[in-house]
């Protein structure tokens, strides 16, 4: 019991002070949000408490050498920049990426119909460096379509069909590919407990593994919470690759899951990390996103060190040329923060697309869209009218009225909104709507 | 304030929100586009199948909610909405997704972006193929795709296509650019349209390619496409300045007076010239391929 309790209290301590660097590393921290004199304009979310502190790693010099991260308890340690292949249809992006040091490629079985492995596998064996870099690939689970799942996608599939399935799209990979192993198989958008926890699923990865055929397993999935903290009860993945971006930044549970599951040896992998790039946010900014905005999302995202490495995509050779370079430098630029201070980048980067989704998630019936495009008249528009006009508008006991009982909110939204911290800020600005 | 007039002014103020989210839905798919996007599918449904729940429709910005990952190649293609509707007719299954690619281009961009030379090609539209349980094909600005399951999904995924099809009307036809590229000795379903960062540079887009056997090898011809002879000759210039920061740029006489080679470790070799509004360019060209790219270039004047 006393060894137990000294263990327990070796991990606070190391989680503490994983919290401690986050502080000085810009991430956001909605009570001193909210305290700070900005309350509506948002400035400081994606900054946090300082915006002069530097992190220990940024103090350095840029230099041409690479920051490497291990892999959580792999052993394997990679540049944290490397290469996601899926949209890209030119070889020659790979040499380059290898050439300027990437020693990463991420691709799955379903990318272009197969086309993408074939691509890295020729380059890769062309190359001749097939010891030298770590190879990612993604099996999808049978009868996957498009979600909400189409129907002709829906019908139950037995744990030994999925074990097959896996086995068989896997062997094509392998051909494809041109390897005898790959180094990180993935089940590959598992997006649910379902889909993370699945026998057959299981089963093939780990036999594969066993087998010699994938040195690692892990899951990727476009929820992170849920995979990181799924991955970790099951202590049987070795990896997760999970979206990760700036449009998170005040999402503490999320950041605390990420810090908890490295400490745990969970190697994490980052995607997304550009927020979809300049298309979004697009349309609803009044001017498009700078040249900087792209290094600046790639740097919020490495600057976590729990995050072994980025998997950005490239389709031009540009991209590379200006990405890579995150790899050895993580200090913000004036540029740079510049973009990450925008208030509209920052509201715009948690904007509510009234899809709904989330009412089901909130045990009181609340009227979730309705309070978030209360928040954006307030924080985005400034329209204190409009702000009382759309909450007045709420059927009593769905609105703000009704929030506050939870401990804290329970809806979610798909598209990374923070509903709780958003209805918090509401509240905050009520004396000024006046509602 | 009277009951009646409270209750009147309840349903007046409960309408706000309401009509603000029908609002924003219009500002992102115009009741129009709605219209005409469901307007393609018949009614009755073919195969006895019936519709199940009310269509939905996706605009660029949020189409990543329904495809996550796969809509970024969508959006490289400027897709403008997707229409989207399951149908059942027991033990079938069956899903629509037509895709309102703004351009005939683009249609065909995305089209050939996702078909194998090695899928069953099929007479729909302006071109098509099948393959497990699918049917996509593409016709004036659309990308259609059907997905069926079960028994009887096959001719089911066929009477679809033919429906829609015919519906859509419009033009059949390939992008026009496509019939000025050599016939002889091109790779059957291989030509593209590469709608941005062709051959991995963002200067040369648009660009159409297709693959060739020559003597030499397989080689891939590209075109791309300025919107002026100013703009082709802009595009040479960048290629010029890529070339010459990464490796090599040097004058290719024997493949015209203008023309260029240039190579550098990671892309191999090219040769390019301007043709008219076109930069035109031969991937991994030898000396024996000198004829057929003058050819290429000669057929855009």
């Amino acid at each position: 019991m006393k060894l137990m309790c000294k263990n327990r209290k070796r991990e606070e301590d190391t989680m503490k002070s994983l919290h401690l660097w986050n502080r000085r590393d810009f991430i956001a921290k909605p009570t001193v949000w909210l305290a700070a004199s900005h309350l509506v304009g948002g400035f400081d979310v994606l900054f946090g408490q300082s915006t002069n502190a530097e992190p220990a790693t940024a103090k350095a010099e840029a230099s041409a050498k690479p920051i490497y991260r291990t892999l959580g308890k792999t052993g394997i340690t990679l540049p944290i920049v490397s290469m996601g292949v899926m949209n890209a249809e030119v070889p020659g992006l790979i040499r380059r990426s290898y050439e300027l040091g990437i020693r990463h490629f991420d691709t799955a079985a379903f990318y272009q119909q197969g086309r993408n492995e074939e691509m890295v596998g020729s380059m890769i064996k062309e190359m001749g460096v097939r010891d030298k870099v770590i190879i990612s690939t993604k099996v999808l689970p049978p009868g996957w379509g498009f979600g909400p799942r189409a129907q002709t996608q829906q019908r139950i599939y037995s744990p030994a069909e999925v074990k097959a399935h896996f086995h068989e799209v896997f062997e094509g990979s392998l051909k494809r590919l041109q390897v005898d192993y790959v180094d990180i198989l993935y089940n590959h958008a598992a997006d649910s407990e379902a889909d993370i926890d699945s026998e057959g699923a299981l089963e093939a990865l780990t036999a594969l593994k066993k087998a010699g055929k994938a040195r690692l397993i892990g899951v990727s999935s476009h929820r992170p919470e849920m995979a990181l903290k799924e991955v970790m009860k099951l202590g049987v993945y070795d990896v997760v690759l999970t979206t990760i971006n700036y449009t998170m930044a005040d999402d503490q549970g999320m950041l605390k899951t990420i810090d908890e599951a490295a400490m745990k040896g969970i190697g994490i992998v980052a995607m997304k990390t550009l927020a979809g790039g300049p298309r979004r946010p697009d349309a609803k900014l009044d001017k498009p996103l700078p040249p900087a905005s792209q290094t600046a999302a790639l740097k919020w995202v490495l600057r976590h060190e729990a995050i072994t490495t980025a998997i950005p995509g490239y389709t031009r050779y540009d991209q590379i040329e200006q990405d890579f370079p995150v790899a050895s430098n993580l200090a913000y630029t004036p540029e740079e923060r510049e973009f990450l201070s925008d208030k509209n980048v920052a509201a715009e980067a948690q904007f509510c697309r009234q899809c709904g989704q989330c009412r089901s998630g909130c045990p009181r019936g609340v009227d979730i869209p309705a309070l978030m495009r209360s928040h954006m008249y307030a924080v985005q528009y400034s329209n204190r009218e409009l702000t009382r006009f759309t909450l007045a508008s709420i059927e009593t006991g769905k609105g703000l009225d009704a929030c506050g009982s939870c401990g804290a909110c329970k809806a979610s939204c798909r598209n990374y909104v923070h509903i709780g911290n958003k209805i918090a800020q509401l509240k905050a600005l009520r004396p000024d709507i006046a509602v | 304030m009277s009951p009646k007039a409270l209750i009147a002014l309840t349903i007046l103020l409960s309408r706000v929100p309401i009509a603000y989210t029908q609002q924003l839905q219009s500002a992102q798919i115009p009741a129009a586009v709605r219209e005409r996007l469901s307007g393609l599918l018949p009614s009755p449904p073919p195969a006895r199948a019936t519709a199940q729940e009310e269509p939905a429709f996706y605009t660029s910005s949020n189409l990543y909610h329904y495809m996550d990952g796969a809509a970024d190649v969508f959006q490289m293609y400027d897709v403008q909405a997707l229409f989207h509707r399951d149908f059942k007719a027991v033990p079938m299954e069956l899903t629509v997704d037509i895709f309102d690619m703004g351009t005939l281009e683009n249609a065909f961009g995305i089209y050939a972006a996702e078909r194998s030379p090695k899928y069953d090609f099929v007479t729909i539209g302006a071109e098509g193929y099948r393959d497990e349980g699918i049917l996509n094909f593409f016709q004036d600005h659309y990308y259609v795709k059907l997905a069926g399951f079960g028994e009887g999904a096959d001719p089911a995924l066929q009477q679809f296509a033919a429906a829609i099809s015919e519906r859509v009307g419009g033009d059949k036809g390939f992008p026009a650019l496509l019939s000025k590229l050599p016939d002889a000795r091109r790779k059957p379903r291989t030509e593209k349209y590469l709608a941005k960062d062709p051959l991995g540079h963002p200067f040369l887009s648009p660009a159409y390619q297709a693959v060739y056997e020559l003597d030499s090898g397989e080689s891939t011809l590209m075109i791309s496409v300025g919107a002026s002879a100013a703009d082709a000759a802009s595009r040479m210039r960048s290629l010029e300045d890529h070339f010459r920061r990464t490796g090599q740029w040097n004058p290719a006489p024997e493949f015209g007076n203008a023309a260029a080679r240039g190579s550098n470790s990671f892309e191999g070799s090219l040769v390019a010239a301007v043709s008219r509004h076109y930069v035109v360019i031969l991937l991994n060209p030898s000396s024996n391929s000198a004829a057929f790219f003058q050819d290429a270039a000669a057929r855009l004047q």
